[in-house]
Protein backbone atom coordinates (compact mmCIF):
# COMPACT_ATOMS: atom_id res chain seq x y z
CA UNK A 1 0.00 0.00 0.00
CA UNK A 2 2.12 2.48 -1.35
CA UNK A 3 -0.29 5.68 -1.58
CA UNK A 4 -2.82 6.88 1.26
CA UNK A 5 -5.85 4.66 1.50
CA UNK A 6 -8.69 5.93 3.88
CA UNK A 7 -10.47 2.76 2.76
CA UNK A 8 -10.65 -0.68 2.28
CA UNK A 9 -9.70 -2.03 -1.67
CA UNK A 10 -10.65 -4.24 -4.29
CA UNK A 11 -7.94 -6.98 -2.74
CA UNK A 12 -10.17 -7.16 0.47
CA UNK A 13 -13.01 -7.77 -1.66
CA UNK A 14 -11.26 -10.45 -3.77
CA UNK A 15 -9.96 -11.99 -0.45
CA UNK A 16 -13.81 -12.09 0.89
CA UNK A 17 -14.95 -13.81 -2.10
CA UNK A 18 -11.88 -16.41 -2.55
CA UNK A 19 -12.61 -17.02 1.84
CA UNK A 20 -16.11 -17.25 1.49
CA UNK A 21 -16.37 -18.96 -1.34
CA UNK A 22 -13.40 -22.00 0.17
CA UNK A 23 -16.11 -21.52 3.54
CA UNK A 24 -19.05 -22.33 1.64
CA UNK A 25 -17.02 -25.70 -0.62
CA UNK A 26 -15.95 -26.95 3.19
CA UNK A 27 -19.88 -26.83 4.05
CA UNK A 28 -21.30 -28.16 1.52
CA UNK A 29 -18.44 -30.85 1.01
CA UNK A 30 -19.29 -31.60 5.04
CA UNK A 31 -23.11 -31.84 4.37
CA UNK A 32 -22.55 -34.43 1.64
CA UNK A 33 -20.39 -36.08 3.77
CA UNK A 34 -22.30 -36.39 7.20
CA UNK A 35 -25.82 -36.85 5.38
CA UNK A 36 -25.17 -38.16 1.32
CA UNK A 37 -25.21 -41.47 2.14
CA UNK A 38 -21.87 -42.35 1.34
CA UNK A 39 -21.13 -39.71 -1.30
CA UNK A 40 -18.60 -37.39 -1.33
CA UNK A 41 -17.63 -34.18 -3.29
CA UNK A 42 -15.27 -34.44 -6.29
CA UNK A 43 -11.39 -34.44 -4.64
CA UNK A 44 -10.61 -31.40 -6.91
CA UNK A 45 -13.60 -29.52 -5.17
CA UNK A 46 -12.46 -30.45 -1.95
CA UNK A 47 -8.76 -29.38 -2.64
CA UNK A 48 -9.73 -26.18 -3.85
CA UNK A 49 -12.16 -25.16 -1.37
CA UNK A 50 -9.01 -24.86 1.47
CA UNK A 51 -7.22 -23.74 -1.64
CA UNK A 52 -9.18 -20.85 -2.21
CA UNK A 53 -9.03 -19.52 1.14
CA UNK A 54 -5.10 -19.90 0.93
CA UNK A 55 -5.43 -17.32 -1.79
CA UNK A 56 -7.84 -15.18 0.12
CA UNK A 57 -5.28 -15.36 2.68
CA UNK A 58 -2.55 -13.75 -0.02
CA UNK A 59 -4.82 -11.35 -0.68
CA UNK A 60 -5.16 -10.41 2.30
CA UNK A 61 -1.82 -9.91 3.33
CA UNK A 62 -1.37 -7.97 0.17
CA UNK A 63 -3.86 -5.68 1.65
CA UNK A 64 -1.99 -5.07 4.37
CA UNK A 65 0.33 -1.83 5.15
CA UNK A 66 2.71 -3.57 6.71
CA UNK A 67 2.18 -7.59 5.20
CA UNK A 68 5.74 -8.55 6.59
CA UNK A 69 3.74 -8.20 10.37
CA UNK A 70 1.03 -10.30 9.12
CA UNK A 71 1.00 -12.32 11.84
CA UNK A 72 0.31 -9.99 14.61
CA UNK A 73 -3.39 -10.43 13.34
CA UNK A 74 -3.61 -13.61 15.16
CA UNK A 75 -2.92 -11.22 18.42
CA UNK A 76 -6.21 -9.88 19.71
CA UNK A 77 -8.78 -12.06 20.71
CA UNK A 78 -11.38 -9.49 21.00
CA UNK A 79 -11.04 -8.63 17.24
CA UNK A 80 -13.27 -10.17 14.60
CA UNK A 81 -10.62 -10.07 12.31
CA UNK A 82 -8.71 -12.34 14.37
CA UNK A 83 -11.34 -14.72 14.88
CA UNK A 84 -11.51 -14.98 11.40
CA UNK A 85 -8.55 -15.26 10.68
CA UNK A 86 -7.66 -18.40 13.30
CA UNK A 87 -10.51 -19.61 11.82
CA UNK A 88 -9.62 -19.82 8.87
CA UNK A 89 -6.14 -20.92 9.75
CA UNK A 90 -8.56 -23.99 11.44
CA UNK A 91 -10.53 -24.47 8.42
CA UNK A 92 -7.59 -24.51 5.86
CA UNK A 93 -5.75 -27.22 7.55
CA UNK A 94 -8.87 -28.96 8.75
CA UNK A 95 -9.94 -29.15 4.77
CA UNK A 96 -6.91 -29.94 3.54
CA UNK A 97 -6.43 -33.34 5.53
CA UNK A 98 -10.51 -33.61 4.97
CA UNK A 99 -9.29 -33.63 0.77
CA UNK A 100 -6.53 -35.73 1.43
CA UNK A 101 -8.86 -38.54 2.39
CA UNK A 102 -9.85 -39.79 -1.49
CA UNK A 103 -5.88 -38.87 -2.44
CA UNK A 104 -4.81 -42.52 -3.63
CA UNK A 105 -1.29 -42.32 -1.83
CA UNK A 106 -0.26 -44.74 0.91
CA UNK A 107 1.35 -41.35 2.26
CA UNK A 108 -2.04 -40.62 3.34
CA UNK A 109 -2.00 -42.81 6.17
CA UNK A 110 -5.68 -41.98 7.68
CA UNK A 111 -7.39 -42.46 4.26
CA UNK A 112 -9.42 -45.75 5.65
CA UNK A 113 -10.29 -43.95 8.87
CA UNK A 114 -14.14 -43.53 8.16
CA UNK A 115 -14.66 -42.19 11.48
CA UNK A 116 -11.92 -39.60 11.00
CA UNK A 117 -13.47 -38.66 8.01
CA UNK A 118 -16.85 -37.17 9.71
CA UNK A 119 -14.79 -35.91 12.82
CA UNK A 120 -13.31 -33.77 10.17
CA UNK A 121 -16.96 -33.34 8.48
CA UNK A 122 -18.16 -31.97 11.27
CA UNK A 123 -14.86 -29.27 11.89
CA UNK A 124 -15.19 -28.60 8.57
CA UNK A 125 -19.27 -27.62 8.75
CA UNK A 126 -18.58 -24.97 11.45
CA UNK A 127 -15.12 -23.46 10.89
CA UNK A 128 -16.38 -23.48 7.19
CA UNK A 129 -19.56 -21.57 7.91
CA UNK A 130 -17.99 -19.43 9.99
CA UNK A 131 -15.04 -18.02 7.44
CA UNK A 132 -18.32 -17.82 4.72
CA UNK A 133 -20.12 -15.65 7.05
CA UNK A 134 -17.76 -13.90 8.95
CA UNK A 135 -16.86 -10.74 6.38
CA UNK A 136 -20.67 -9.89 6.75
CA UNK A 137 -20.01 -9.64 10.36
CA UNK A 138 -17.19 -7.96 10.41
CA UNK A 139 -18.90 -5.20 8.37
CA UNK A 140 -22.08 -5.33 9.94
CA UNK A 141 -20.39 -4.35 13.21
CA UNK A 142 -19.04 -0.65 11.34
CA UNK A 143 -21.14 1.49 13.06
CA UNK A 144 -19.82 4.40 11.25
CA UNK A 145 -20.87 2.81 7.95
CA UNK A 146 -24.40 3.28 6.49
CA UNK A 147 -24.31 0.54 3.87
CA UNK A 148 -23.04 -1.99 6.28
CA UNK A 149 -24.17 -1.55 9.66
CA UNK A 150 -26.77 -4.40 10.58
CA UNK A 151 -27.53 -7.93 10.73
CA UNK A 152 -28.49 -8.06 7.28
CA UNK A 153 -25.00 -8.37 5.87
CA UNK A 154 -23.75 -11.30 7.47
CA UNK A 155 -27.06 -13.48 6.18
CA UNK A 156 -25.91 -11.69 2.37
CA UNK A 157 -22.48 -13.13 2.54
CA UNK A 158 -23.56 -15.94 3.58
CA UNK A 159 -25.87 -17.06 1.05
CA UNK A 160 -23.27 -15.63 -1.74
CA UNK A 161 -20.15 -18.01 -0.29
CA UNK A 162 -22.72 -20.54 -0.04
CA UNK A 163 -24.24 -19.87 -3.58
CA UNK A 164 -19.98 -19.66 -5.30
CA UNK A 165 -19.09 -22.31 -3.07
CA UNK A 166 -21.67 -24.83 -4.40
CA UNK A 167 -21.15 -22.50 -8.01
CA UNK A 168 -17.19 -23.96 -7.55
CA UNK A 169 -18.05 -27.47 -6.79
CA UNK A 170 -20.28 -28.01 -9.69
CA UNK A 171 -17.62 -26.51 -12.16
CA UNK A 172 -15.22 -29.07 -10.20
CA UNK A 173 -17.80 -32.49 -11.01
CA UNK A 174 -18.25 -31.41 -14.40
CA UNK A 175 -14.42 -30.89 -15.40
CA UNK A 176 -13.78 -34.29 -13.52
CA UNK A 177 -14.74 -37.29 -15.53
CA UNK A 178 -14.17 -35.06 -18.90
CA UNK A 179 -10.59 -35.06 -17.91
CA UNK A 180 -10.24 -38.26 -16.63
CA UNK A 181 -11.46 -39.67 -19.73
CA UNK A 182 -9.28 -37.74 -21.49
CA UNK A 183 -6.63 -38.98 -20.03
CA UNK A 184 -7.35 -42.26 -18.99
CA UNK A 185 -5.18 -44.03 -22.18
CA UNK A 186 -2.50 -42.16 -20.97
CA UNK A 187 -1.80 -43.30 -17.58
CA UNK A 188 0.58 -45.43 -16.42
CA UNK A 189 0.85 -46.50 -13.06
CA UNK A 190 3.46 -44.62 -10.80
CA UNK A 191 3.76 -41.38 -12.95
CA UNK A 192 3.49 -38.16 -12.40
CA UNK A 193 -0.22 -38.16 -14.77
CA UNK A 194 -1.17 -41.29 -12.85
CA UNK A 195 -1.61 -39.52 -9.60
CA UNK A 196 -3.03 -36.99 -11.29
CA UNK A 197 -6.05 -38.94 -12.70
CA UNK A 198 -6.30 -39.69 -8.87
CA UNK A 199 -7.31 -35.95 -8.44
CA UNK A 200 -9.41 -36.40 -11.77
CA UNK A 201 -11.23 -39.69 -12.21
CA UNK A 202 -13.17 -40.13 -8.94
CA UNK A 203 -16.40 -38.88 -9.75
CA UNK A 204 -19.61 -37.53 -7.46
CA UNK A 205 -22.73 -39.31 -6.90
CA UNK A 206 -25.40 -38.78 -9.64
CA UNK A 207 -27.26 -37.25 -6.97
CA UNK A 208 -25.13 -34.02 -6.52
CA UNK A 209 -25.36 -33.36 -10.38
CA UNK A 210 -29.43 -33.13 -9.39
CA UNK A 211 -29.27 -31.70 -6.66
CA UNK A 212 -26.55 -29.13 -6.11
CA UNK A 213 -27.98 -27.23 -9.30
CA UNK A 214 -31.65 -27.15 -7.24
CA UNK A 215 -30.02 -26.15 -4.41
CA UNK A 216 -27.81 -23.48 -6.01
CA UNK A 217 -30.57 -21.58 -7.53
CA UNK A 218 -32.46 -21.54 -4.05
CA UNK A 219 -29.56 -20.00 -2.55
CA UNK A 220 -29.97 -17.30 -5.28
CA UNK A 221 -33.47 -17.20 -5.18
CA UNK A 222 -32.96 -15.84 -1.46
CA UNK A 223 -29.94 -13.43 -2.54
CA UNK A 224 -32.13 -11.95 -5.05
CA UNK A 225 -35.22 -11.66 -2.46
CA UNK A 226 -32.70 -10.56 0.17
CA UNK A 227 -30.25 -8.06 -1.74
CA UNK A 228 -34.10 -6.28 -2.46
CA UNK A 229 -35.20 -6.22 0.96
CA UNK A 230 -32.20 -4.88 1.95
CA UNK A 231 -31.83 -1.82 -0.20
CA UNK A 232 -35.67 -1.76 0.51
CA UNK A 233 -34.77 -1.03 4.18
CA UNK A 234 -31.83 0.66 3.94
CA UNK A 235 -33.01 2.90 1.53
CA UNK A 236 -36.19 3.66 3.90
CA UNK A 237 -34.08 3.77 7.18
CA UNK A 238 -33.18 4.92 10.28
CA UNK A 239 -30.75 7.28 9.53
CA UNK A 240 -30.61 10.04 6.07
CA UNK A 241 -27.06 8.46 5.61
CA UNK A 242 -28.41 4.84 4.80
CA UNK A 243 -30.91 6.27 2.55
CA UNK A 244 -28.23 8.06 0.50
CA UNK A 245 -25.74 5.11 0.74
CA UNK A 246 -28.65 2.96 -0.88
CA UNK A 247 -29.14 5.38 -3.09
CA UNK A 248 -25.76 5.08 -4.66
CA UNK A 249 -27.00 1.11 -5.60
CA UNK A 250 -30.21 2.05 -6.94
CA UNK A 251 -29.84 4.75 -9.38
CA UNK A 252 -26.32 6.28 -8.77
CA UNK A 253 -22.72 5.44 -9.75
CA UNK A 254 -23.00 1.98 -8.54
CA UNK A 255 -25.92 1.35 -9.37
CA UNK A 256 -24.94 -0.36 -13.21
CA UNK A 257 -22.59 -2.88 -11.42
CA UNK A 258 -25.20 -3.50 -8.93
CA UNK A 259 -28.09 -4.29 -12.04
CA UNK A 260 -25.04 -6.41 -13.74
CA UNK A 261 -24.64 -8.51 -10.44
CA UNK A 262 -28.43 -8.79 -10.22
CA UNK A 263 -29.33 -9.71 -13.76
CA UNK A 264 -26.44 -11.67 -14.85
CA UNK A 265 -24.92 -12.84 -11.35
CA UNK A 266 -27.82 -13.88 -10.01
CA UNK A 267 -31.14 -14.08 -12.32
CA UNK A 268 -29.44 -15.46 -15.28
CA UNK A 269 -27.53 -18.38 -13.11
CA UNK A 270 -31.15 -19.00 -11.40
CA UNK A 271 -32.78 -19.54 -14.93
CA UNK A 272 -29.90 -21.42 -16.20
CA UNK A 273 -29.41 -23.61 -13.06
CA UNK A 274 -33.44 -24.87 -13.35
CA UNK A 275 -32.50 -25.93 -17.35
CA UNK A 276 -32.01 -29.86 -17.38
CA UNK A 277 -28.76 -29.38 -19.00
CA UNK A 278 -25.39 -29.88 -17.94
CA UNK A 279 -23.81 -26.85 -20.17
CA UNK A 280 -26.86 -24.39 -19.17
CA UNK A 281 -25.92 -25.50 -15.49
CA UNK A 282 -22.45 -25.19 -15.66
CA UNK A 283 -22.91 -21.78 -17.72
CA UNK A 284 -24.50 -20.67 -14.55
CA UNK A 285 -22.38 -21.46 -12.21
CA UNK A 286 -19.59 -19.34 -13.92
CA UNK A 287 -22.21 -16.92 -13.88
CA UNK A 288 -22.54 -17.25 -10.60
CA UNK A 289 -19.01 -16.90 -9.14
CA UNK A 290 -18.31 -13.61 -11.58
CA UNK A 291 -21.42 -12.18 -9.91
CA UNK A 292 -20.22 -12.93 -6.21
CA UNK A 293 -16.93 -11.30 -7.02
CA UNK A 294 -18.92 -8.27 -8.28
CA UNK A 295 -20.89 -8.03 -5.46
CA UNK A 296 -17.94 -8.07 -2.90
CA UNK A 297 -16.25 -5.47 -4.93
CA UNK A 298 -19.53 -3.06 -4.37
CA UNK A 299 -19.76 -3.55 -1.34
CA UNK A 300 -16.64 -2.94 -0.29
CA UNK A 301 -16.80 0.23 -2.78
CA UNK A 302 -19.88 1.22 -0.69
CA UNK A 303 -17.68 1.73 2.90
CA UNK A 304 -16.50 4.94 1.49
CA UNK A 305 -20.17 5.92 2.99
CA UNK A 306 -19.74 7.31 6.26
CA UNK A 307 -21.22 9.33 8.63
CA UNK A 308 -19.75 12.70 8.05
CA UNK A 309 -19.35 15.23 10.22
CA UNK A 310 -20.65 18.45 8.93
CA UNK A 311 -18.52 20.50 6.30
CA UNK A 312 -16.41 17.68 6.60
CA UNK A 313 -16.80 16.21 3.32
CA UNK A 314 -16.17 19.20 1.54
CA UNK A 315 -12.90 20.10 4.07
CA UNK A 316 -11.71 16.90 2.68
CA UNK A 317 -12.45 17.19 -0.40
CA UNK A 318 -10.13 19.98 -0.25
CA UNK A 319 -6.80 18.46 1.23
CA UNK A 320 -3.66 17.99 -0.80
CA UNK A 321 -2.93 14.38 -1.86
CA UNK A 322 0.57 15.40 -2.16
CA UNK A 323 0.43 14.41 -6.17
CA UNK A 324 0.30 18.52 -6.87
CA UNK A 325 2.32 19.76 -9.84
CA UNK A 326 3.58 22.19 -7.90
CA UNK A 327 5.31 20.26 -5.23
CA UNK A 328 7.06 18.34 -7.67
CA UNK A 329 8.42 21.72 -9.22
CA UNK A 330 12.39 22.31 -8.28
CA UNK A 331 12.08 25.64 -7.16
CA UNK A 332 15.91 26.46 -6.56
CA UNK B 1 -8.99 8.58 37.93
CA UNK B 2 -8.40 10.83 35.49
CA UNK B 3 -10.36 11.23 32.48
CA UNK B 4 -8.82 13.42 29.82
CA UNK B 5 -11.76 15.58 27.94
CA UNK B 6 -11.50 18.65 25.83
CA UNK B 7 -14.74 21.19 25.15
CA UNK B 8 -14.89 23.14 21.92
CA UNK B 9 -16.39 26.62 22.50
CA UNK B 10 -17.97 26.71 18.47
CA UNK B 11 -19.19 30.18 20.08
CA UNK B 12 -15.26 31.13 20.13
CA UNK B 13 -13.74 29.57 17.39
CA UNK B 14 -12.86 31.68 14.03
CA UNK B 15 -12.05 28.98 11.86
CA UNK B 16 -8.32 30.05 11.42
CA UNK B 17 -7.20 26.68 10.87
CA UNK B 18 -4.20 27.76 13.87
CA UNK B 19 -4.54 24.37 15.66
CA UNK B 20 -4.74 22.70 12.53
CA UNK B 21 -1.31 23.78 11.69
CA UNK B 22 0.38 23.12 15.28
CA UNK B 23 -0.92 19.77 14.73
CA UNK B 24 0.53 19.41 11.74
CA UNK B 25 3.91 20.90 12.66
CA UNK B 26 4.25 19.18 16.24
CA UNK B 27 3.31 15.59 14.79
CA UNK B 28 5.47 16.05 11.57
CA UNK B 29 2.67 14.46 9.25
CA UNK B 30 2.73 14.30 5.71
CA UNK B 31 0.99 16.77 3.71
CA UNK B 32 -2.45 14.90 3.12
CA UNK B 33 -2.91 14.00 6.65
CA UNK B 34 -4.59 16.43 9.13
CA UNK B 35 -5.79 15.35 12.76
CA UNK B 36 -8.19 18.28 13.82
CA UNK B 37 -9.75 19.97 10.62
CA UNK B 38 -11.73 22.91 11.62
CA UNK B 39 -14.79 22.40 8.88
CA UNK B 40 -16.59 25.68 8.13
CA UNK B 41 -20.74 25.22 7.79
CA UNK B 42 -22.50 27.62 5.95
CA UNK B 43 -22.96 30.62 5.10
CA UNK B 44 -26.71 29.66 5.70
CA UNK B 45 -29.90 31.70 5.85
CA UNK B 46 -30.71 34.78 3.53
CA UNK B 47 -29.31 38.33 3.44
CA UNK B 48 -28.86 40.11 6.26
CA UNK B 49 -29.91 36.75 8.01
CA UNK B 50 -26.27 34.71 7.37
CA UNK B 51 -24.98 32.60 9.67
CA UNK B 52 -21.63 31.36 9.01
CA UNK B 53 -19.96 28.55 11.79
CA UNK B 54 -16.87 26.19 12.02
CA UNK B 55 -16.45 22.99 13.58
CA UNK B 56 -13.36 21.81 15.06
CA UNK B 57 -13.04 17.95 14.88
CA UNK B 58 -10.56 15.72 15.99
CA UNK B 59 -10.41 12.09 17.75
CA UNK B 60 -12.98 12.19 20.60
CA UNK B 61 -11.14 9.31 22.64
CA UNK B 62 -13.96 7.84 23.22
CA UNK B 63 -15.20 6.54 26.16
CA UNK B 64 -16.25 3.09 24.50
CA UNK B 65 -13.98 3.42 21.80
CA UNK B 66 -15.12 1.48 18.67
CA UNK B 67 -11.58 1.57 16.75
CA UNK B 68 -9.79 -0.50 19.84
CA UNK B 69 -11.45 -3.54 19.96
CA UNK B 70 -11.66 -4.48 16.55
CA UNK B 71 -7.94 -3.86 16.25
CA UNK B 72 -6.29 -7.31 15.83
CA UNK B 73 -3.60 -6.80 16.57
CA UNK B 74 -3.69 -4.66 20.00
CA UNK B 75 -1.95 -1.87 18.37
CA UNK B 76 -4.84 0.35 19.62
CA UNK B 77 -4.93 1.13 23.08
CA UNK B 78 -6.80 2.86 25.71
CA UNK B 79 -5.31 4.30 28.66
CA UNK B 80 -6.87 4.30 31.58
CA UNK B 81 -6.48 8.35 31.27
CA UNK B 82 -9.09 7.59 28.70
CA UNK B 83 -6.46 8.28 25.64
CA UNK B 84 -6.39 6.42 22.33
CA UNK B 85 -3.42 5.92 20.52
CA UNK B 86 -2.24 3.34 18.26
CA UNK B 87 1.48 1.98 18.96
CA UNK B 88 2.93 2.43 15.19
CA UNK B 89 5.54 -1.05 16.07
CA UNK B 90 2.26 -3.59 16.52
CA UNK B 91 0.27 -1.65 13.55
CA UNK B 92 -0.32 -3.90 10.58
CA UNK B 93 -1.76 -1.21 8.57
CA UNK B 94 -5.07 -2.95 7.80
CA UNK B 95 -7.63 -0.55 8.46
CA UNK B 96 -10.09 -1.80 10.42
CA UNK B 97 -10.09 0.69 12.78
CA UNK B 98 -10.29 3.75 10.16
CA UNK B 99 -13.48 1.80 8.81
CA UNK B 100 -14.41 1.39 12.61
CA UNK B 101 -13.89 5.41 13.61
CA UNK B 102 -17.50 7.08 12.85
CA UNK B 103 -15.25 10.21 13.13
CA UNK B 104 -12.70 10.28 10.59
CA UNK B 105 -10.20 10.61 12.94
CA UNK B 106 -7.42 7.74 12.01
CA UNK B 107 -5.88 8.44 8.69
CA UNK B 108 -3.66 6.05 6.86
CA UNK B 109 0.04 6.71 6.81
CA UNK B 110 1.43 6.12 3.46
CA UNK B 111 4.80 6.74 4.64
CA UNK B 112 4.99 4.45 7.29
CA UNK B 113 2.32 2.21 6.10
CA UNK B 114 0.72 2.30 9.39
CA UNK B 115 -2.49 4.05 10.82
CA UNK B 116 -1.79 7.36 12.86
CA UNK B 117 -4.49 9.62 15.16
CA UNK B 118 -4.31 12.76 17.81
CA UNK B 119 -3.49 11.23 20.68
CA UNK B 120 -4.09 14.30 22.69
CA UNK B 121 -0.36 15.47 22.73
CA UNK B 122 0.66 12.23 25.52
CA UNK B 123 4.14 13.17 25.53
CA UNK B 124 3.33 17.47 25.95
CA UNK B 125 1.40 15.85 29.04
CA UNK B 126 3.70 14.20 30.37
CA UNK B 127 5.74 17.09 30.49
CA UNK B 128 2.56 18.90 32.44
CA UNK B 129 2.14 20.98 29.29
CA UNK B 130 -1.20 21.49 27.26
CA UNK B 131 -2.35 19.62 23.82
CA UNK B 132 -0.45 21.70 21.12
CA UNK B 133 -3.74 22.81 19.58
CA UNK B 134 -5.32 24.15 23.04
CA UNK B 135 -1.99 26.13 23.54
CA UNK B 136 -1.68 27.45 20.00
CA UNK B 137 -5.74 28.85 20.03
CA UNK B 138 -5.89 32.32 20.50
CA UNK B 139 -9.59 32.80 20.69
CA UNK B 140 -9.48 30.02 23.44
CA UNK B 141 -11.94 28.18 21.85
CA UNK B 142 -9.93 24.89 23.20
CA UNK B 143 -10.39 24.11 26.72
CA UNK B 144 -8.54 21.06 27.91
CA UNK B 145 -8.97 19.18 31.40
CA UNK B 146 -9.73 16.54 33.46
CA UNK B 147 -13.02 15.44 33.11
CA UNK B 148 -13.89 13.46 36.22
CA UNK B 149 -12.73 16.39 38.70
CA UNK B 150 -15.53 18.36 39.38
CA UNK B 151 -13.16 21.78 39.86
CA UNK B 152 -11.73 21.26 36.04
CA UNK B 153 -12.79 24.23 33.72
CA UNK B 154 -13.55 21.80 31.68
CA UNK B 155 -16.05 20.13 33.49
CA UNK B 156 -17.61 23.43 34.84
CA UNK B 157 -17.94 24.49 31.37
CA UNK B 158 -19.96 21.14 30.67
CA UNK B 159 -21.87 21.99 33.60
CA UNK B 160 -22.93 25.61 33.30
CA UNK B 161 -23.35 25.39 29.27
CA UNK B 162 -25.37 23.83 26.38
CA UNK B 163 -23.06 21.25 25.41
CA UNK B 164 -23.32 17.85 22.77
CA UNK B 165 -21.53 15.53 21.81
CA UNK B 166 -21.18 14.53 18.23
CA UNK B 167 -22.88 11.05 16.83
CA UNK B 168 -23.61 10.30 20.98
CA UNK B 169 -25.97 8.18 19.17
CA UNK B 170 -23.73 5.43 18.33
CA UNK B 171 -23.19 4.97 22.33
CA UNK B 172 -19.30 5.60 21.34
CA UNK B 173 -19.01 8.44 24.86
CA UNK B 174 -16.86 10.73 23.01
CA UNK B 175 -14.53 12.72 25.61
CA UNK B 176 -14.65 16.04 23.55
CA UNK B 177 -17.58 18.14 23.75
CA UNK B 178 -18.81 20.94 21.77
CA UNK B 179 -20.63 23.91 23.55
CA UNK B 180 -23.14 25.89 20.73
Amino acid sequence: MSTKHQNWGWMLAVDFFFAGMGGGMLVIAAVVELFGGGTRMSLLGNLLGPASMCIGCGFLILELGKPLRAWRVFMNPKAILTFGAWMMSFAIASGFVYAAMAVPLNLIFWREWAMLGKCLAVVNLVTGLVVATYPGILLGRLKGRPMWVGPGMMALFMLSSLATGGALHYLCAQLMPVLGTLLAPMLIPGSALFFLSGVLVPVPDAVIWRVLPGGIATLLLLQLLLWSGYLWVKQSGATAAEAASAQRWINGNLSLAFRCFMILGTIAPLVLMLLPMQAAAALGAVLVLLGGVTMRLLTVRSGEDRTFLPGEQKYRLRLPTGNEEFLHKNWL
Amino acid sequence: MTRYAMVMDTRRCIGCQSCTVACKIHNELPIDIVYNPVTTIGPTGTFPDLTLSFLPLICMHCGNPPCVDVCPTTASVQREDGIVHVVDSKCVGCLSCIMACPYGARQHNHETGTVSKCDFCKDRLEQGKLPHCVATCHQKARIFGDLHDPESEVSKLIKNNRTVQLLGELNTDPSVFYIY
